[in-house]
């Protein structure tokens, strides 16, 4: 390596904090895969700005990065390329701050995930993303890999968690990207870079959602004579409509290795176990257990015991996060396959993985995630043995395949790396592929990140940008009927330059910057058919213009729904592209997630016309750049949606509101409360007690509000939820109101919803979950709205107002800078958008939103002007 | 056992060396892929790998989070005899292992010697001609680990031989660690007396120095002949017991069979004295000494010697007797079994190293609230003692039987 640039790294992070002798070289040369590289250096940066200084650095002397943490990566993602710096962020180690009442905790990449469930615990919190691997992997490895863990069967992987975060870009700029509040403008940022295996940027810093620990926990360990029936066990668990806090798997080799090396009480002469594990108030869950112990009897289960005691469950999840170093015992070395298949298809998937191992003459085990289909099959060898490891590589790739041919994925959490890099081409065409490499060459056009990682190849020639597309003459309205009449449409747009505004229903056609122009419309309408519905795996593919109240009618026979009630607007007459597209959910969000957390797997017709796919149909993937994260909430900016594939929930039982009135700050204690209590509500909203009678020429009282609070599933437990919760608001000073029961689908909020979208100008802002009060009273106020509401479990307010100047924007804009929120104006006259940005000043991350664009969107025909920037 | 890592980085979560430097060659995993690189040559032997080798600081926490149970430390000790023949060895180590430590009297003599230099400020003196850099290159700054050396060893005023006790039938060889005898002296005396209630006769031995550090410093050569020696004198008399209240001490000559090769013949008698040997903590809790009526309420928390903990699995007795003490409460310590960064003599030559590993360990004191750090290896005293000392915290560090004896009830 140049000495030039050795001495350039050593005078920005000092002398002890470079390494690179042969012995440093050679411990790291590797991680916990198979890979190996060599590196040039090692650097150990203190800090962001250390670690920006290097990435410059690096950037202009043409050397190639790889960001580090403790090298645990099971893909060879954090191998070192060839004579490239090691960036090793092992010193950015400290836990910035916890806060409970925002649910947020800001933490350096260097913590492991376990230091900081530690930190939280006392607390009363924890944070949902668990890799088995926990101890020793690093927050930054977690956001590198997407990392899962038995937890996220409930709870979801580490995107659904991180709200914001500081990453390093390629060029050396350090930018903050989301934070506390949900929702920044343009896309999302943070969705791309968690699971981009460092080839995106080096995140230093990350901001994450923390969530209070259960009220209780019920840990079940069913024993098995046959794996097929373990297997089986599980999609009928999932099918009845329990989300289990984990649902994990294990077979008798694995069984074996961990009771040899730390003895569990796991059987010895079973062929399988489940680990099953339901957490969450206390009422109810007795029930739940009973009815998976049914469940598993009918499947021909031995035997279910429960665990006695928290020392009984630490010793089950003792060997569970223990296993694959026990594996250890039974041979040198090991591969642990990671592909995900249907639920339903688990009996199929682990007999092809017996014959696959048995033709190749390798010992195998398993222990997985089974609740969300992730196998990790372990292929033992000795690496010391080409033949056994040429065997084990190419028994690898024959698993993936197999998995994939029963609708699976090639990785469901350890990241495609090196070793998974040929194998991306099972799941993605070239075109997929390309949307790909467009994506990191907006981020790295260099390739000097990570490089030959992640995703295979290098982007093939591009379109350059040439001039800023017409607007066709005649005011056109497209709606094809067919995915190759819409690649059609858009290619001819692509070669002619001119511009295309993608869109549902018509509704929000002004969203963003965009102005009434008439541009042509292309319209998904046309599109609106049901693709595949899988109803055990609760998946559902739908093309994107069926309307959503479509969509749940085909659900609802099966007892399941889409968790989504988007507000406002006229709720069942969305169509679910435009959903999608626009990130519309209302406050169930807080309990079930956005659009773009139920999104599997999407297909859309790109900026230059192919028909690209990404996703899958599983509920865990981490093959490849995450498009969907960046395609759903991009308001028809980077492509045409055509196709969805979208997560299901069952139908719950009961849904309940609790109501109570009493003055701003009495509710917004009360809903403080609620949020750091374990009481698991769906959603936590107030708005004015007059709010829904407001005139012409009367204004709102903003004083007096009535809090609402939804609970949401089995009928016992929202009844036993629903008296804790009007005891808390008793006890808060509120009035009490009666309760009621609500329609699932339609949600207790319809009326308020239609009338204040008729106000010509919608505001949203966005805010750290305790600040929701304070906007409400320092700007509203002052703003005089004509609908106003809370939304305290998302930390959200939605204004429906008559004017709004120029000067009173520019106020609530300063006012939500300092409460570190943001604003977006969803609707506003075109007299206003002329002279302001609806998504408020500039800020540094939008230069990212634009590459992109450019990348994605060459010629910038989809819906230019919206974007934050108006790009 | 090499081959057995499969690099899964367990390791990392509980290696004192890493969680300090935070550098791969400072944990289990890369230490075991250099043996690894130098076996499949990779790597060439240099003094490179003086650092990966030597700032191990072998307390075995690494094995105990290993699944495939990889013996680091071992492996480790290998590596640096092979470390001494191939790259060198440093004079001042052939000094000390060939000529100090066989030698209990010159031992003494030296330790006198160094007691009147610090105590009378001529060691500063010594810093200053740069006299002291032989021990190590930290050593200048570290001297300072040690406060003030107690000016006697325990055989000065108690010589070898056989001192009555007030127990019944039961015969006990005391055998006396060097960092006891020199350092810590005034707990050796309270040992005594806690052995002399429980024995008929008490034999204070004349052995050497049990090899441990010569173990640790790979010189395996000078630890198999002060072992050698050792075992000549325990073999040489029937006692029922052998214990030593030092916990370093006692893991090692429980060690000893080890030493040899199976065709040995020393290897049988190392066997013989092995399975008297006691540590001071079993002897106590197989004997209790009794009670005392009036004692004063403390706070005690216990810090776990690795020689103690991984190196004789006992974890369980020193906090039972400590809970047992009259007016004692006793607190957890957490990660009570994190290494102190004493490790034998490593903090002389660590020195950065052994003080971020020791502001961790007091940060955990701090916790308790407790007034009393107990523990049971004269090493471990001195570090933990310089590290209250560092932040003047009013914390008593001592050893066990300082606290038992106080809080028993002689019966002579």
């Amino acid at each position: 390596m140049d000495p030039r640039f050795i001495r350039r790294v050593r005078k920005i992070v000092g002398k002890e904090h470079v390494r690179c002798g042969p012995t440093d070289l050679e411990v790291y040369s590797y991680d916990g895969s198979l890979a190996r590289g060599r590196p040039g250096a090692v650097a150990f940066p203190a800090d962001t700005q250390e670690t920006a200084a290097l990435v410059r650095a690096a950037s202009e002397a043409g050397v190639a990065c790889v960001p580090r943490g403790f090298g645990t990566n099971l893909s060879g993602g954090s191998i070192p390329p060839d004579d490239g710096l090691v960036i090793c962020l092992t010193r950015l180690n400290r836990i910035l701050s916890i806060r409970p009442d925002r649910r947020c905790a800001r933490v350096q990449t260097g913590v492991t995930n376990l230091e900081l469930q530690n930190a939280l615990a006392p607390l009363g919190f924890f944070y949902a993303p668990d890799p088995a691997s926990q101890k020793v992997a690093t927050l930054g490895g977690n956001v590198g890999e997407n990392s899962g863990g038995p937890r996220c069967v409930k709870h979801g992987v580490t995107k659904n968690h991180v709200l914001g975060m500081e990453v390093v870009l390629p060029d050396g700029e350090a930018v903050r990207v989301g934070g506390e509040a949900l929702d920044p403008p343009g896309y999302d940022l943070c969705g791309i870079l968690v699971g981009s295996e460092g080839t995106l940027g080096i995140v230093t810093e990350v901001t994450v959602r923390i969530l209070p620990l259960a009220e209780s926990v019920v840990t079940l360990l069913a024993v098995y004579d046959r794996v097929a029936d373990a297997a089986r066990s599980v999609s009928g668990i999932i099918a009845e409509g329990i989300v289990p806090a984990s649902l994990e798997m294990m077979d008798a080799p694995v069984m074996r290795a961990v009771e040899e090396s730390c003895p569990c009480g796991y059987p010895l002469d079973a062929a399988a176990v489940l680990i099953i594990e339901v957490d969450g108030p206390a009422v109810g869950l007795k029930e739940q257990a009973e009815r998976i112990r049914r469940i598993c009897a009918s499947e021909g289960c031995r035997q279910v015991r429960e665990a006695g005691d928290t020392e009984e469950r630490d010793r089950l999840w003792a060997g569970r996060r223990g296993a694959f170093g026990a594996i250890a015992r039974l041979a040198p070395g090991y591969l642990v396959a990671d592909c995900t298949v249907p639920r339903t298809k688990l009996p199929e998937a682990l007999e092809r993985v017996r014959l696959i191992a048995q033709g190749h003459q390798l010992a195998h085990g398993n222990v997985f995630h089974a609740g969300d289909g992730n196998l990790h099959p372990l292929l033992f060898f000795d690496s010391r043995d080409p033949d056994q490891l040429d065997r084990v590589r190419r028994a690898g790739r024959e698993i993936m395949k197999e998995c994939v041919e029963l609708g699976g994925t090639i990785t469901g959490e350890h990241g495609v790396g090196i070793e998974k890099l040929e194998a991306m081409r099972l799941i993605f065409s070239e075109e997929d592929l390309d949307a790909q490499r467009a994506v990191r060459q907006a981020f790295d056009p260099e390739g000097r990140f990570n490089p030959g990682k992640a995703v295979p190849g290098v982007a093939r020639e591009r379109p350059v940008v040439t001039s800023p597309p017409r607007a066709s003459a005649d005011d056109t309205a497209w709606m094809p009927e067919t995915v190759e009449e819409a690649c059609a449409i858009v290619t001819r747009a692509f070669r002619d330059g001119t511009a295309l505004l993608p869109e549902g229903g018509g509704h929000w056609r002004t969203f963003g910057n965009i102005m009434e122009r008439g541009l042509p419309i292309l319209r998904s309408a046309g599109l609106a058919s049901i693709v595949e519905y899988d109803p055990p795996n609760q998946t559902i593919r739908v093309q994107a213009g069926i309307p959503l109240a479509d969509l749940q009618e085909a659900l609802r026979p099966n007892r399941q729904w889409l968790p989504i009630r988007p507000f406002p607007g006229a709720r069942g007459a969305i169509l679910v592209g435009s959903m999608v597209a626009l990130g519309a959910c209302g406050p169930e969000r807080m309990r079930y997630g956005a659009p773009r957390d139920l999104l599997l797997g999407l297909r859309f017709v790109s900026g230059t016309g192919r028909l690209v796919s990404t996703g899958g149909k599983v509920v865990k993937n981490v093959a490849g750049y995450d498009l969907g994260r960046l395609l759903a909430g991009s308001a028809g900016t980077l492509g045409f949606l055509t196709e969805l594939t979208l997560r299901l929930s069952s139908l719950p039982e009961c849904c309940r509101a609790v109501r109570g009135w009493g003055l701003l700050a009495e509710v917004a204690s009360a809903a403080a409360e609620l949020l750091r209590s374990n009481i698991e509500p769906t959603f936590v909203t107030a708005s004015p007690l007059n709010g829904t009678t407001s005139g012409k020429g009367k204004q709102t009282d903003l004083e007096h509000w009535r809090i609402l609070v939804g609970l949401e599933g089995f009928g016992e437990t929202v009844e036993a939820q629903a008296e804790r919760c009007a005891g808390l608001l008793a006890d808060k000073g509120l009035e009490a109101e009666a309760t009621e029961d609500y329609p699932v689908l339609d949600g207790p909020f319809s009326d308020h919803d239609r009338s204040m979208d008729r106000s010509p100008f919608l505001l949203r802002a966005d805010l750290p979950l305790d600040k929701v009060a304070c906007f409400v009273e320092e700007a509203a106020s002052a703003i005089h709205p004509e609908h106003i509401f809370a939304d305290f479990g998302c930390g959200r307010v939605r204004g429906g107002l008559t004017r709004l100047t120029e000067d009173a924007w520019d106020g609530l804009c300063g006012c939500i800078g300092r409460l570190d929120g943001h604003l977006l104006l969803e609707k506003a006259p075109d007299a206003f958008k002329k002279r302001r940005d609806v998504y408020g000043p500039f800020q540094p991350a939008w230069k990212v939103i634009h590459r992109i664009k450019d990348a994605m969107d060459p010629k910038g025909i989809f819906s230019p002007g919206r974007l934050p920037g108006r790009k | 056992m090499i081959a057995m890592c499969n690099r899964c980085g367990f390791c990392q979560v509980a290696c004192p060396t890493f969680r300090a430097t935070g550098h791969e060659a400072g944990v289990a995993r890369g230490r075991v892929a250099l043996l690894r690189a130098l076996r499949e040559g990779r790597l060439a032997w240099s003094t490179d790998l003086e650092e990966p080798l030597f700032a191990c600081l072998l307390c075995g926490a690494c094995t105990t989070n290993c699944f495939p149970a990889v013996p680091t430390a071992d492996l480790i000790v290998e590596a640096r005899e092979e470390y001494l023949e191939k790259v060198g060895r440093k004079r001042i180590h052939g000094l000390l292992f060939e000529h100090l430590l066989p030698y209990p009297e010159r031992l003494r003599r030296v330790a006198r010697a160094v007691a009147f230099g610090k105590n009378s400020g001529l060691s500063g003196v010594a810093r200053a001609l740069g006299l002291l850099r032989i021990f190590g290159r930290d050593f200048p700054r570290s001297e300072k680990i040690v406060g003030r050396m107690p000016g006697y060893a325990l055989r000065e005023r108690f010589p070898p031989g056989v001192l009555e006790g007030g127990g019944e039938r039961l015969r006990i060889g005391y055998f006396v660690g060097c960092g006891m005898e020199i350092m810590n002296p005034v707990a050796a005396e309270a040992s005594l007396g806690i052995l002399r209630e429980a024995a008929m006769e008490v034999h204070i031995l004349e052995n050497a120095c049990c090899g441990l550090p010569a173990w640790s410093y790979g010189d395996r050569e000078a630890a198999r002949k002060l072992a050698a020696g050792n075992i000549e004198i325990l073999s040489a008399l029937p006692f029922d017991r052998i214990v030593t209240d030092c916990s370093s001490c006692a893991a090692f000559l429980k060690k000893y069979p080890d030493l040899f090769e199976p065709a040995d013949p020393l290897r049988e008698k190392a066997n013989e004295v092995a399975a008297r040997v006691r540590d001071m903590v079993e002897q106590v809790v197989s004997a209790p000494p009794p009670r005392s009526k009036e004692a004063g309420r403390i706070i005690v928390t216990y810090h776990d010697p690795c020689h103690a903990s991984r190196g004789q699995d006992l974890v369980a007795e020193p906090r039972k007797i400590l809970a047992a003490l009259p007016g004692v409460e006793y607190r957890e310590l957490p990660e009570a079994d994190w290494c102190c960064g004493g490790a034998g003599s490593y903090a002389l030559s660590h020195f950065d190293t052994a003080m971020k590993i020791l502001e961790r360990k007091i940060d955990n004191v701090e916790k308790t609230g407790a007034g009393v750090l107990a523990t049971s290896c004269p090493a471990c005293i001195v570090q933990l003692a310089y590290g209250v000392r560092r932040r003047n915290l009013p914390i008593r560090v001592c050893h066990l039987s300082e606290l038992i004896r106080e809080r028993s009830a002689p019966t002579g």
